[in-house]
């Protein structure tokens, strides 16, 4: 879900520049210290997600982890992956520097729809947490192909047929996210259940 | 309250324990490299130029639109890659070129050919002073006698060495694509671990002039 340098247009570049620095700022006030070291860490895990490649449908695609990201965090998610994505365009090359901004945008942004969706319901019982943590992997992951349709309505013009082909090659990776997130939830409502009320509240 | 310390402290390393397991296994997962960067390499064989396009990690791209520019930003010519990634076209002009391959959903790449690397076979006149043509200028004078043109003869050099370098060049596209190593996946990480300490640094410095303040109070 990176989009690369050289394809966007100037006022799609300056509108998630925008975002990202609105989302980063509210963020980093919601961020206590308290949550600093949790925050790096599953920036980490962020950072080295982009490794896992599903050989899987037409495109190449990778796991995102954003919906976790956003479960634990709420708008945390926003600096955590606008510093990841530095880091991977820094030393992997996906994306690139002037396109950090619509890229943070494309996976923070489903993040903390995420979180306003599903961080109620991944408090209550198994019942009702696990299918909610499901969700919110899945979401989060089908949110994104949504922005990167979005973004790239200004120049590959036909928004149904890009998000149908970013949505369809993550179908696989939805799935893997959606048991992902199950997996994290069910552990941490064992281990550490308080930390999953997010930043928002 | 210690002891309450104490049992978060404990729940906390276990869930940090838990998250650091994550990250090395996405770190060592097998099918390590991966998506997302287009790795585009060009080359001249005579008066064609060959390219191959992969995803990092190795996946050609298929059906990528190729748009060949000259560098001064004039589009050449557009095509699209193979089922190999490759693309491959006669040179329009001698001169450098950029080339662009979008292999959809937001994914660029580009190469761009100097006009030192065209070299010359037309006899057109180039700049004396490549290297290369030093070389092939003095079989070309001795050859003269024997009343082989010398371009002839320039030309007849061009095509051994484009033919000797081909597995050379085979060569570079198979390893110039390596994707994220280790020491990068370590690198950003370290620098992620900096950030926090960095930030908890900044609280305590904080946290100990308020303390001061108290104490001076």
């Amino acid at each position: 879900m990176h989009i690369s340098e050289g394809i966007l247009s100037g006022p799609v570049l300056v509108s998630g520049i925008v975002v990202a620095v609105t989302g980063t700022a509210i963020g980093l006030k919601k961020l206590d210290f308290e949550r600093i070291p949790r925050a790096a860490i599953l920036s980490a895990a962020f950072f080295v997600a982009s490794l896992i490649h599903v050989p899987i449908g037409p495109s190449n695609v990778h796991l995102i982890l954003n919906g976790i990201v956003g479960l634990i965090l709420g708008w945390g998610a926003f600096p955590v992956i606008l510093v990841a994505l530095v880091l991977q365009a820094v030393f992997f090359q996906f994306g690139g520097i002037t396109t950090l901004g619509v890229n943070t945008m494309i996976m923070a942004l489903p993040a903390v729809c995420c979180y306003y969706l599903f961080g109620g319901l991944v408090c209550k019982g198994p019942r009702i947490a696990l299918p909610a943590a499901f969700a919110c992997g899945a979401l989060s992951v089908f949110l994104g192909g949504i922005m990167v349709g979005l973004a790239l309505i200004f120049t590959e013009e036909n928004f149904l047929k890009v998000s149908y082909l970013v949505v369809a090659a993550h179908v696989p990776i939805m799935i893997i996210e959606g048991l992902i997130t199950v997996f994290c939830v069910a552990f941490l409502k064992k281990v550490q259940p308080d930390m999953l009320r997010g930043l928002g509240a | 309250m210690k002891k309450f310390c104490a049992i978060n402290q404990r729940r906390f390393s276990a869930l940090n324990a838990g998250l650091a397991a994550l990250i090395i296994f996405c770190a060592l997962w097998p099918g390590n490299a991966s998506a997302h960067r287009v790795n585009v390499f060009a080359w001249v064989e005579g008066d064609t130029i060959h390219s191959q396009s992969k995803f990092s990690g190795g996946r050609r791209v298929k059906e990528g639109v190729v748009v060949v520019y000259d560098l001064g930003g004039n589009e050449l010519l557009t095509g699209k890659t193979d089922d190999r990634g490759e693309f491959s076209f006669k040179m329009p002009r001698r001169v450098g070129m950029k080339m662009t391959v979008q292999a959809g959903t937001g994914h660029r790449g580009e190469w761009t050919i100097l006009a030192d690397e065209i070299g010359d076979i037309s006899g057109v006149k180039a700049e004396p002073a490549a290297p290369v043509q030093t070389v092939s200028e003095k079989p070309a004078g001795r050859a003269g006698v024997s009343g082989v043109d010398r371009d002839e003869i320039r030309r007849i050099v061009e095509q051994t060495l484009d033919r000797k370098l081909k597995p050379v060049m085979d060569l570079l596209v198979e390893t110039r694509d390596t994707g994220p190593s280790l020491r990068d996946i370590l690198g950003g990480t370290g620098y992620l671990l900096g950030l926090m300490g960095l930030a908890a640094y900044l609280h305590f410095r904080r946290k100990s002039a308020e303390l001061e303040t108290e104490k001076k109070d």
